[in-house]
């Protein structure tokens, strides 16, 4: 998995607000879960494109992409193996299964694994594009904006910049047991399992130690003075921005208003329904389309008119 | 100024006090360097300037402690902050933000300034601090110097009247430390500014400091200017004195007429100078060539996904050798050495073991053969007890239980360890772990061992013991591999010198070819000896013992 850490560049889609942004790609993630027919999925997906070109991360997105397709046939595999549902067979095992009988491998449920991967692929594209355009400072601002309380969210925010620190804790850890001879990878996974949970009370000592230097260093410099906090580098609103943020949650409001009139779904089992609905479901798919990318044109006036 | 009277405190739990009975009075613009022993108390005392001892890690106190007219013991560090600004050991753990901008503006909006005066106040410290380009920068993507200026310009925006820095050096390479020594020393001659240093290195910082407090079981045990500390009865101090001052106070008595104690090099030229006769002129001999190899890299590479960090490495290391390997910083070092026990397998190259390829090997299997102490002594820390810790690794290979039991005491009696025999290792204090750690490696007596960093933040007397260890381990057939900063012991133990930058041996020689007439990457000696080699000193010289054969 690549490093998706913030890449700070001069394109409209960093230059977007990251409340757009956030909003935006919510928007994208619960139209993921909330939709079926496998167009729509595919017109979120590709809708993510045109962003991750202008914000100029694409080969960071190719990278995740990599793992997700490794994850998604997985997927596909996995449900194609064990979900017996389906009408058309495309392979049947010689032998049969206690409790389960003669797998089967159909070609529904390839299919909906087939869909599951695609919505899979939406939600970690939304999170690989909000990852490196918005500032994790600026996420923590957003939260901020939204009222929540000033120490719940600095608290998430220490969390996530430590990762990083958690994750080398685990390899010089991991390090130091094979330099004192441990086998770490031999054995059964009973036996593999042993040897890392040895490391836990290690990682979990460090973690404290951090967790204690970093509060001595805030505490010296006058955290919980006391004063009402300012935060210097507030998220400012601005029309245009209101403007955007309007069009980055028109997608999840009209989404929402067409899975309610019964739109965007479809059925997998016992058989694959057609692809193509009436004209209103492709009039529907359509007017996604232009909704889902109407933040950018959008995204180029905000710079239009900050330059001006 | 700060005033303390008759202070004492314990940690909870402790059975010794941490500070006993201490009485000390700073005066305002004074640069003050605290140094000492392990576990002498240094931490401690600076923690009570700004309140951090007794409020944030609770314990007992008595006596009387002021600091710029506000009592320690009943005002809390939120409310000194801007009266002491505090600077930790380790750069990583102190930065809270993700962007510089945002840090140094962190204690200004937990002050609740306004906007316009925090504004104000970044500019000036990243100006002060001279780190204006890194403004916009990402806080992860600093090097160590960087991200400890960062941190003094966090805590000068506060506008303190004090800083106080807790070994700040520690972790970086000597440029690093050298610039952000300078910073302090304009901190201090320019702006007025209190500095309170900890620093077991005195041969960085002696000459740019007013005063020179060295702390021992938690005492005050020396306290005055660094010469009249330096020139009265330092060896029960726990202090390890320059090298330039351990020579001139080798030469008091003889018949050189020498005029007080030298703080730097030029001191000690210029006094040298018009006192130098009868110098003995020597050729010394390198040591560790022409040695059957024991390790041996062929155009080894190696790359973490695109970026190369080892280039094309043809290296051989001779078996009973020593071998120090130097460098700045990320200029592949610790890959290096990561390469010999295996941790680390080429990407292209190889490494060979008595001539067998590391890659036919895991880590663990290699560990017979090639020990390895880490930086951190945390990173081998895992048993329930100090003994439990050191038998590890021969309970993991099957050996015989009195054989295990011979071997602990042995460690136990060399590092000093026979008290702590079953505390919990974690909870010692830094220099204890660390003592664990190199007995821990060193139980099973490997033919290899390779050291990162191992005299990092250690006090001169466990160095000195910790060189003579490594040196009778060597003379016993092993192979020393020393991954340092620290020139002064690379050039005193060492044989050979492999100096790396940006993944590449610019250099590999004896440590005469690499160490002496350097600019940088040479030790206070033969800086020295450089200086006088007009008057036959020569320019070779790396350490006192050959300075004294030559001029004593």
């Amino acid at each position: 998995m690549p490093e998706l850490s913030y890449r700070d560049k001069d394109t409209v889609i960093h230059a977007l607000s990251p409340l757009v942004k956030l909003a935006w790609g919510g928007g994208l993630v619960v139209l993921s879960l909330i939709f079926n027919h496998p167009v729509y999925i595919l017109i979120l997906f590709l809708s993510i494109i045109p962003l991750v070109w202008l914000a100029g991360v694409g080969r960071e997105w190719a990278s995740t992409l990599k793992f997700t397709l490794w994850l998604g046939l997985s997927i596909i595999v996995i449900n194609a193996l064990f979900s017996y549902h389906g009408d058309h067979v495309l392979l049947t095992a010689p032998f049969r299964l206690p409790a389960v009988g003669q797998p089967v491998i159909t070609l529904e449920a390839i299919a909906f694994g087939a869909v599951m991967a695609l919505k899979l692929a939406v939600i970690i594209s939304v999170f690989t594009l909000i990852n490196l355009t918005v500032h994790p400072d600026d996420i923590m601002a957003v939260l901020l904006k939204m009222r929540l309380p000033y120490k719940s969210v600095l608290v998430t925010s220490l969390s996530t910049r430590f990762v990083p620190c958690f994750v080398e804790d685990i390899g010089r850890i991991s390090d130091g047991y094979r330099t004192r001879g441990v086998q770490l990878d031999a054995g059964g996974w009973f036996k593999k399992l042993k040897n890392r949970a040895k490391m836990t009370l290690a990682l979990l000592s460090n973690s404290l130690d951090r967790a204690v230097q970093v509060a001595e260093a805030m505490e010296a410099r006058a955290f919980g003075s006391g004063q009402k906090r300012v935060f210097y580098k507030e998220i400012n609103i601005s029309k245009i921005d209101a403007m955007t943020l309007g069009v980055g949650l028109l997608p999840l409001a009209a989404g929402i208003t067409v899975r309610v009139m019964g739109y965007g779904d479809y059925q997998y089992y016992p058989e694959l329904a057609s692809i193509g609905g009436g004209t209103i479901e492709w009039v529907m798919a359509a007017a996604m389309i232009l909704l889902l990318v109407f933040i950018v044109p959008l995204a180029f006036i905000k710079r239009r008119v900050e330059l001006d | 100024m700060i005033r303390l009277r008759e202070l004492s405190f314990s940690y909870n739990g402790a059975e010794k006090p941490a500070l006993n009975n201490i009485n000390l009075t700073i005066e305002d613009g004074q640069f003050v360097l605290v140094s000492g022993a392990s576990g002498g108390g240094k931490s401690t005392l600076c923690r009570c300037f700004n309140g951090l001892v007794p409020h944030f890690y609770g314990g007992t106190i008595s006596g009387q402690a002021e600091v710029q007219g506000m009592d320690i013991l009943t005002t809390p560090p939120k409310e000194l902050a801007t009266k002491v600004g505090m600077v930790f050991q380790d750069p990583e753990n102190q930065l809270v933000t993700s962007d510089v901008e945002r840090e140094i503006a962190f204690g200004l909006e937990n002050l609740g300034y306004p906007k316009n005066l925090i504004a104000r106040r970044i500019e000036e410290a990243l100006d002060t601090a001279g780190i204006a380009q890194l403004r916009f920068a990402r806080n992860n993507e600093l090097s160590g110097g960087e991200k400890q200026k960062v941190a003094i310009a966090s805590v000068l925006a506060l506008h303190p009247e004090i800083l106080v820095l807790d070994e700040p050096t520690s972790e970086l390479d000597p440029q690093s430390a050298e610039e952000v020594l300078r910073l302090l020393e304009r901190l201090n001659d320019e702006l007025g500014l209190t500095v309170i240093l900890i620093e077991q290195r005195l041969d960085r910082v002696v000459h740019l400091v007013d005063r020179l407090l060295v702390m021992g079981g938690g005492e005050i045990i020396a306290d005055g200017t660094p010469r009249e500390v330096m020139n009265g009865d330092s060896e029960g101090l726990g202090i390890g004195l320059p090298p330039v001052i351990r020579l001139m106070r080798q030469l008091e008595g003889k018949d050189l007429a020498l005029n007080g104690l030298p703080l730097t090099v030029k001191d000690a030229r210029l006094q040298l100078q018009k006192a130098l006769k009868n110098v003995k002129p020597t050729e010394f001999a390198d040591a560790g060539a022409n040695l059957k190899p024991v390790l041996n890299a062929e155009k080894l590479w190696f790359s973490y996904g695109e970026r190369a960090v080892l280039r094309n490495i043809n290296l051989d290391i001779g078996r009973g050798g020593f071998i120090g390997i130097m460098g700045r910083n990320a200029s592949g070092k610790t890959t290096l050495v990561k390469q010999f026990n295996g941790l680390l397998k080429p990407t292209r190259g190889k490494v060979r073991l008595e001539g067998v390829d590391t890659r036919k090997s895991t880590a663990a299997d290699l560990s017979r053969r090639v020990g390895y102490v880490f930086q951190n002594p945390n990173d081998h820390l895992f048993a329930d007890s100090v003994e439990d810790e050191i038998a590890f690794s021969l309970r993991n290979r099957g050996a015989e239980e009195n054989e295990i039991t011979k071997a602990v005491e042995g460690m136990l009696n060399e590092f000093e360890l026979t008290r702590y025999r079953k505390s919990y290792p974690r909870n010692l204090s830094g220099g204890e772990k660390q003592r664990v750690a190199l007995a821990s490696v060193l139980v099973a007596e490997p033919e290899v061992i390779v050291l990162d960093e191992p005299t990092r933040g250690m006090d001169y007397v466990l160095k000195k013991k910790l060189i003579n260890y490594l040196d009778d381990y060597r003379r016993r057939g092993n192979t020393v591999i020393m991954v340092s900063h620290d020139v002064e012991t690379i050039a005193e133990c060492a044989e050979r010198v492999v100096l790396l930058s940006e993944g590449r041996v610019v250099v590999e020689g004896s440590k005469r070819e690499v160490l002496a007439k350097a600019l940088l990457f040479s030790p206070q000696i033969n800086r020295l000896a450089q200086a006088l080699s007009g008057y036959g000193v020569a320019d070779t010289t790396l350490t006192l013992s050959e300075m004294l054969e030559q001029i004593g």
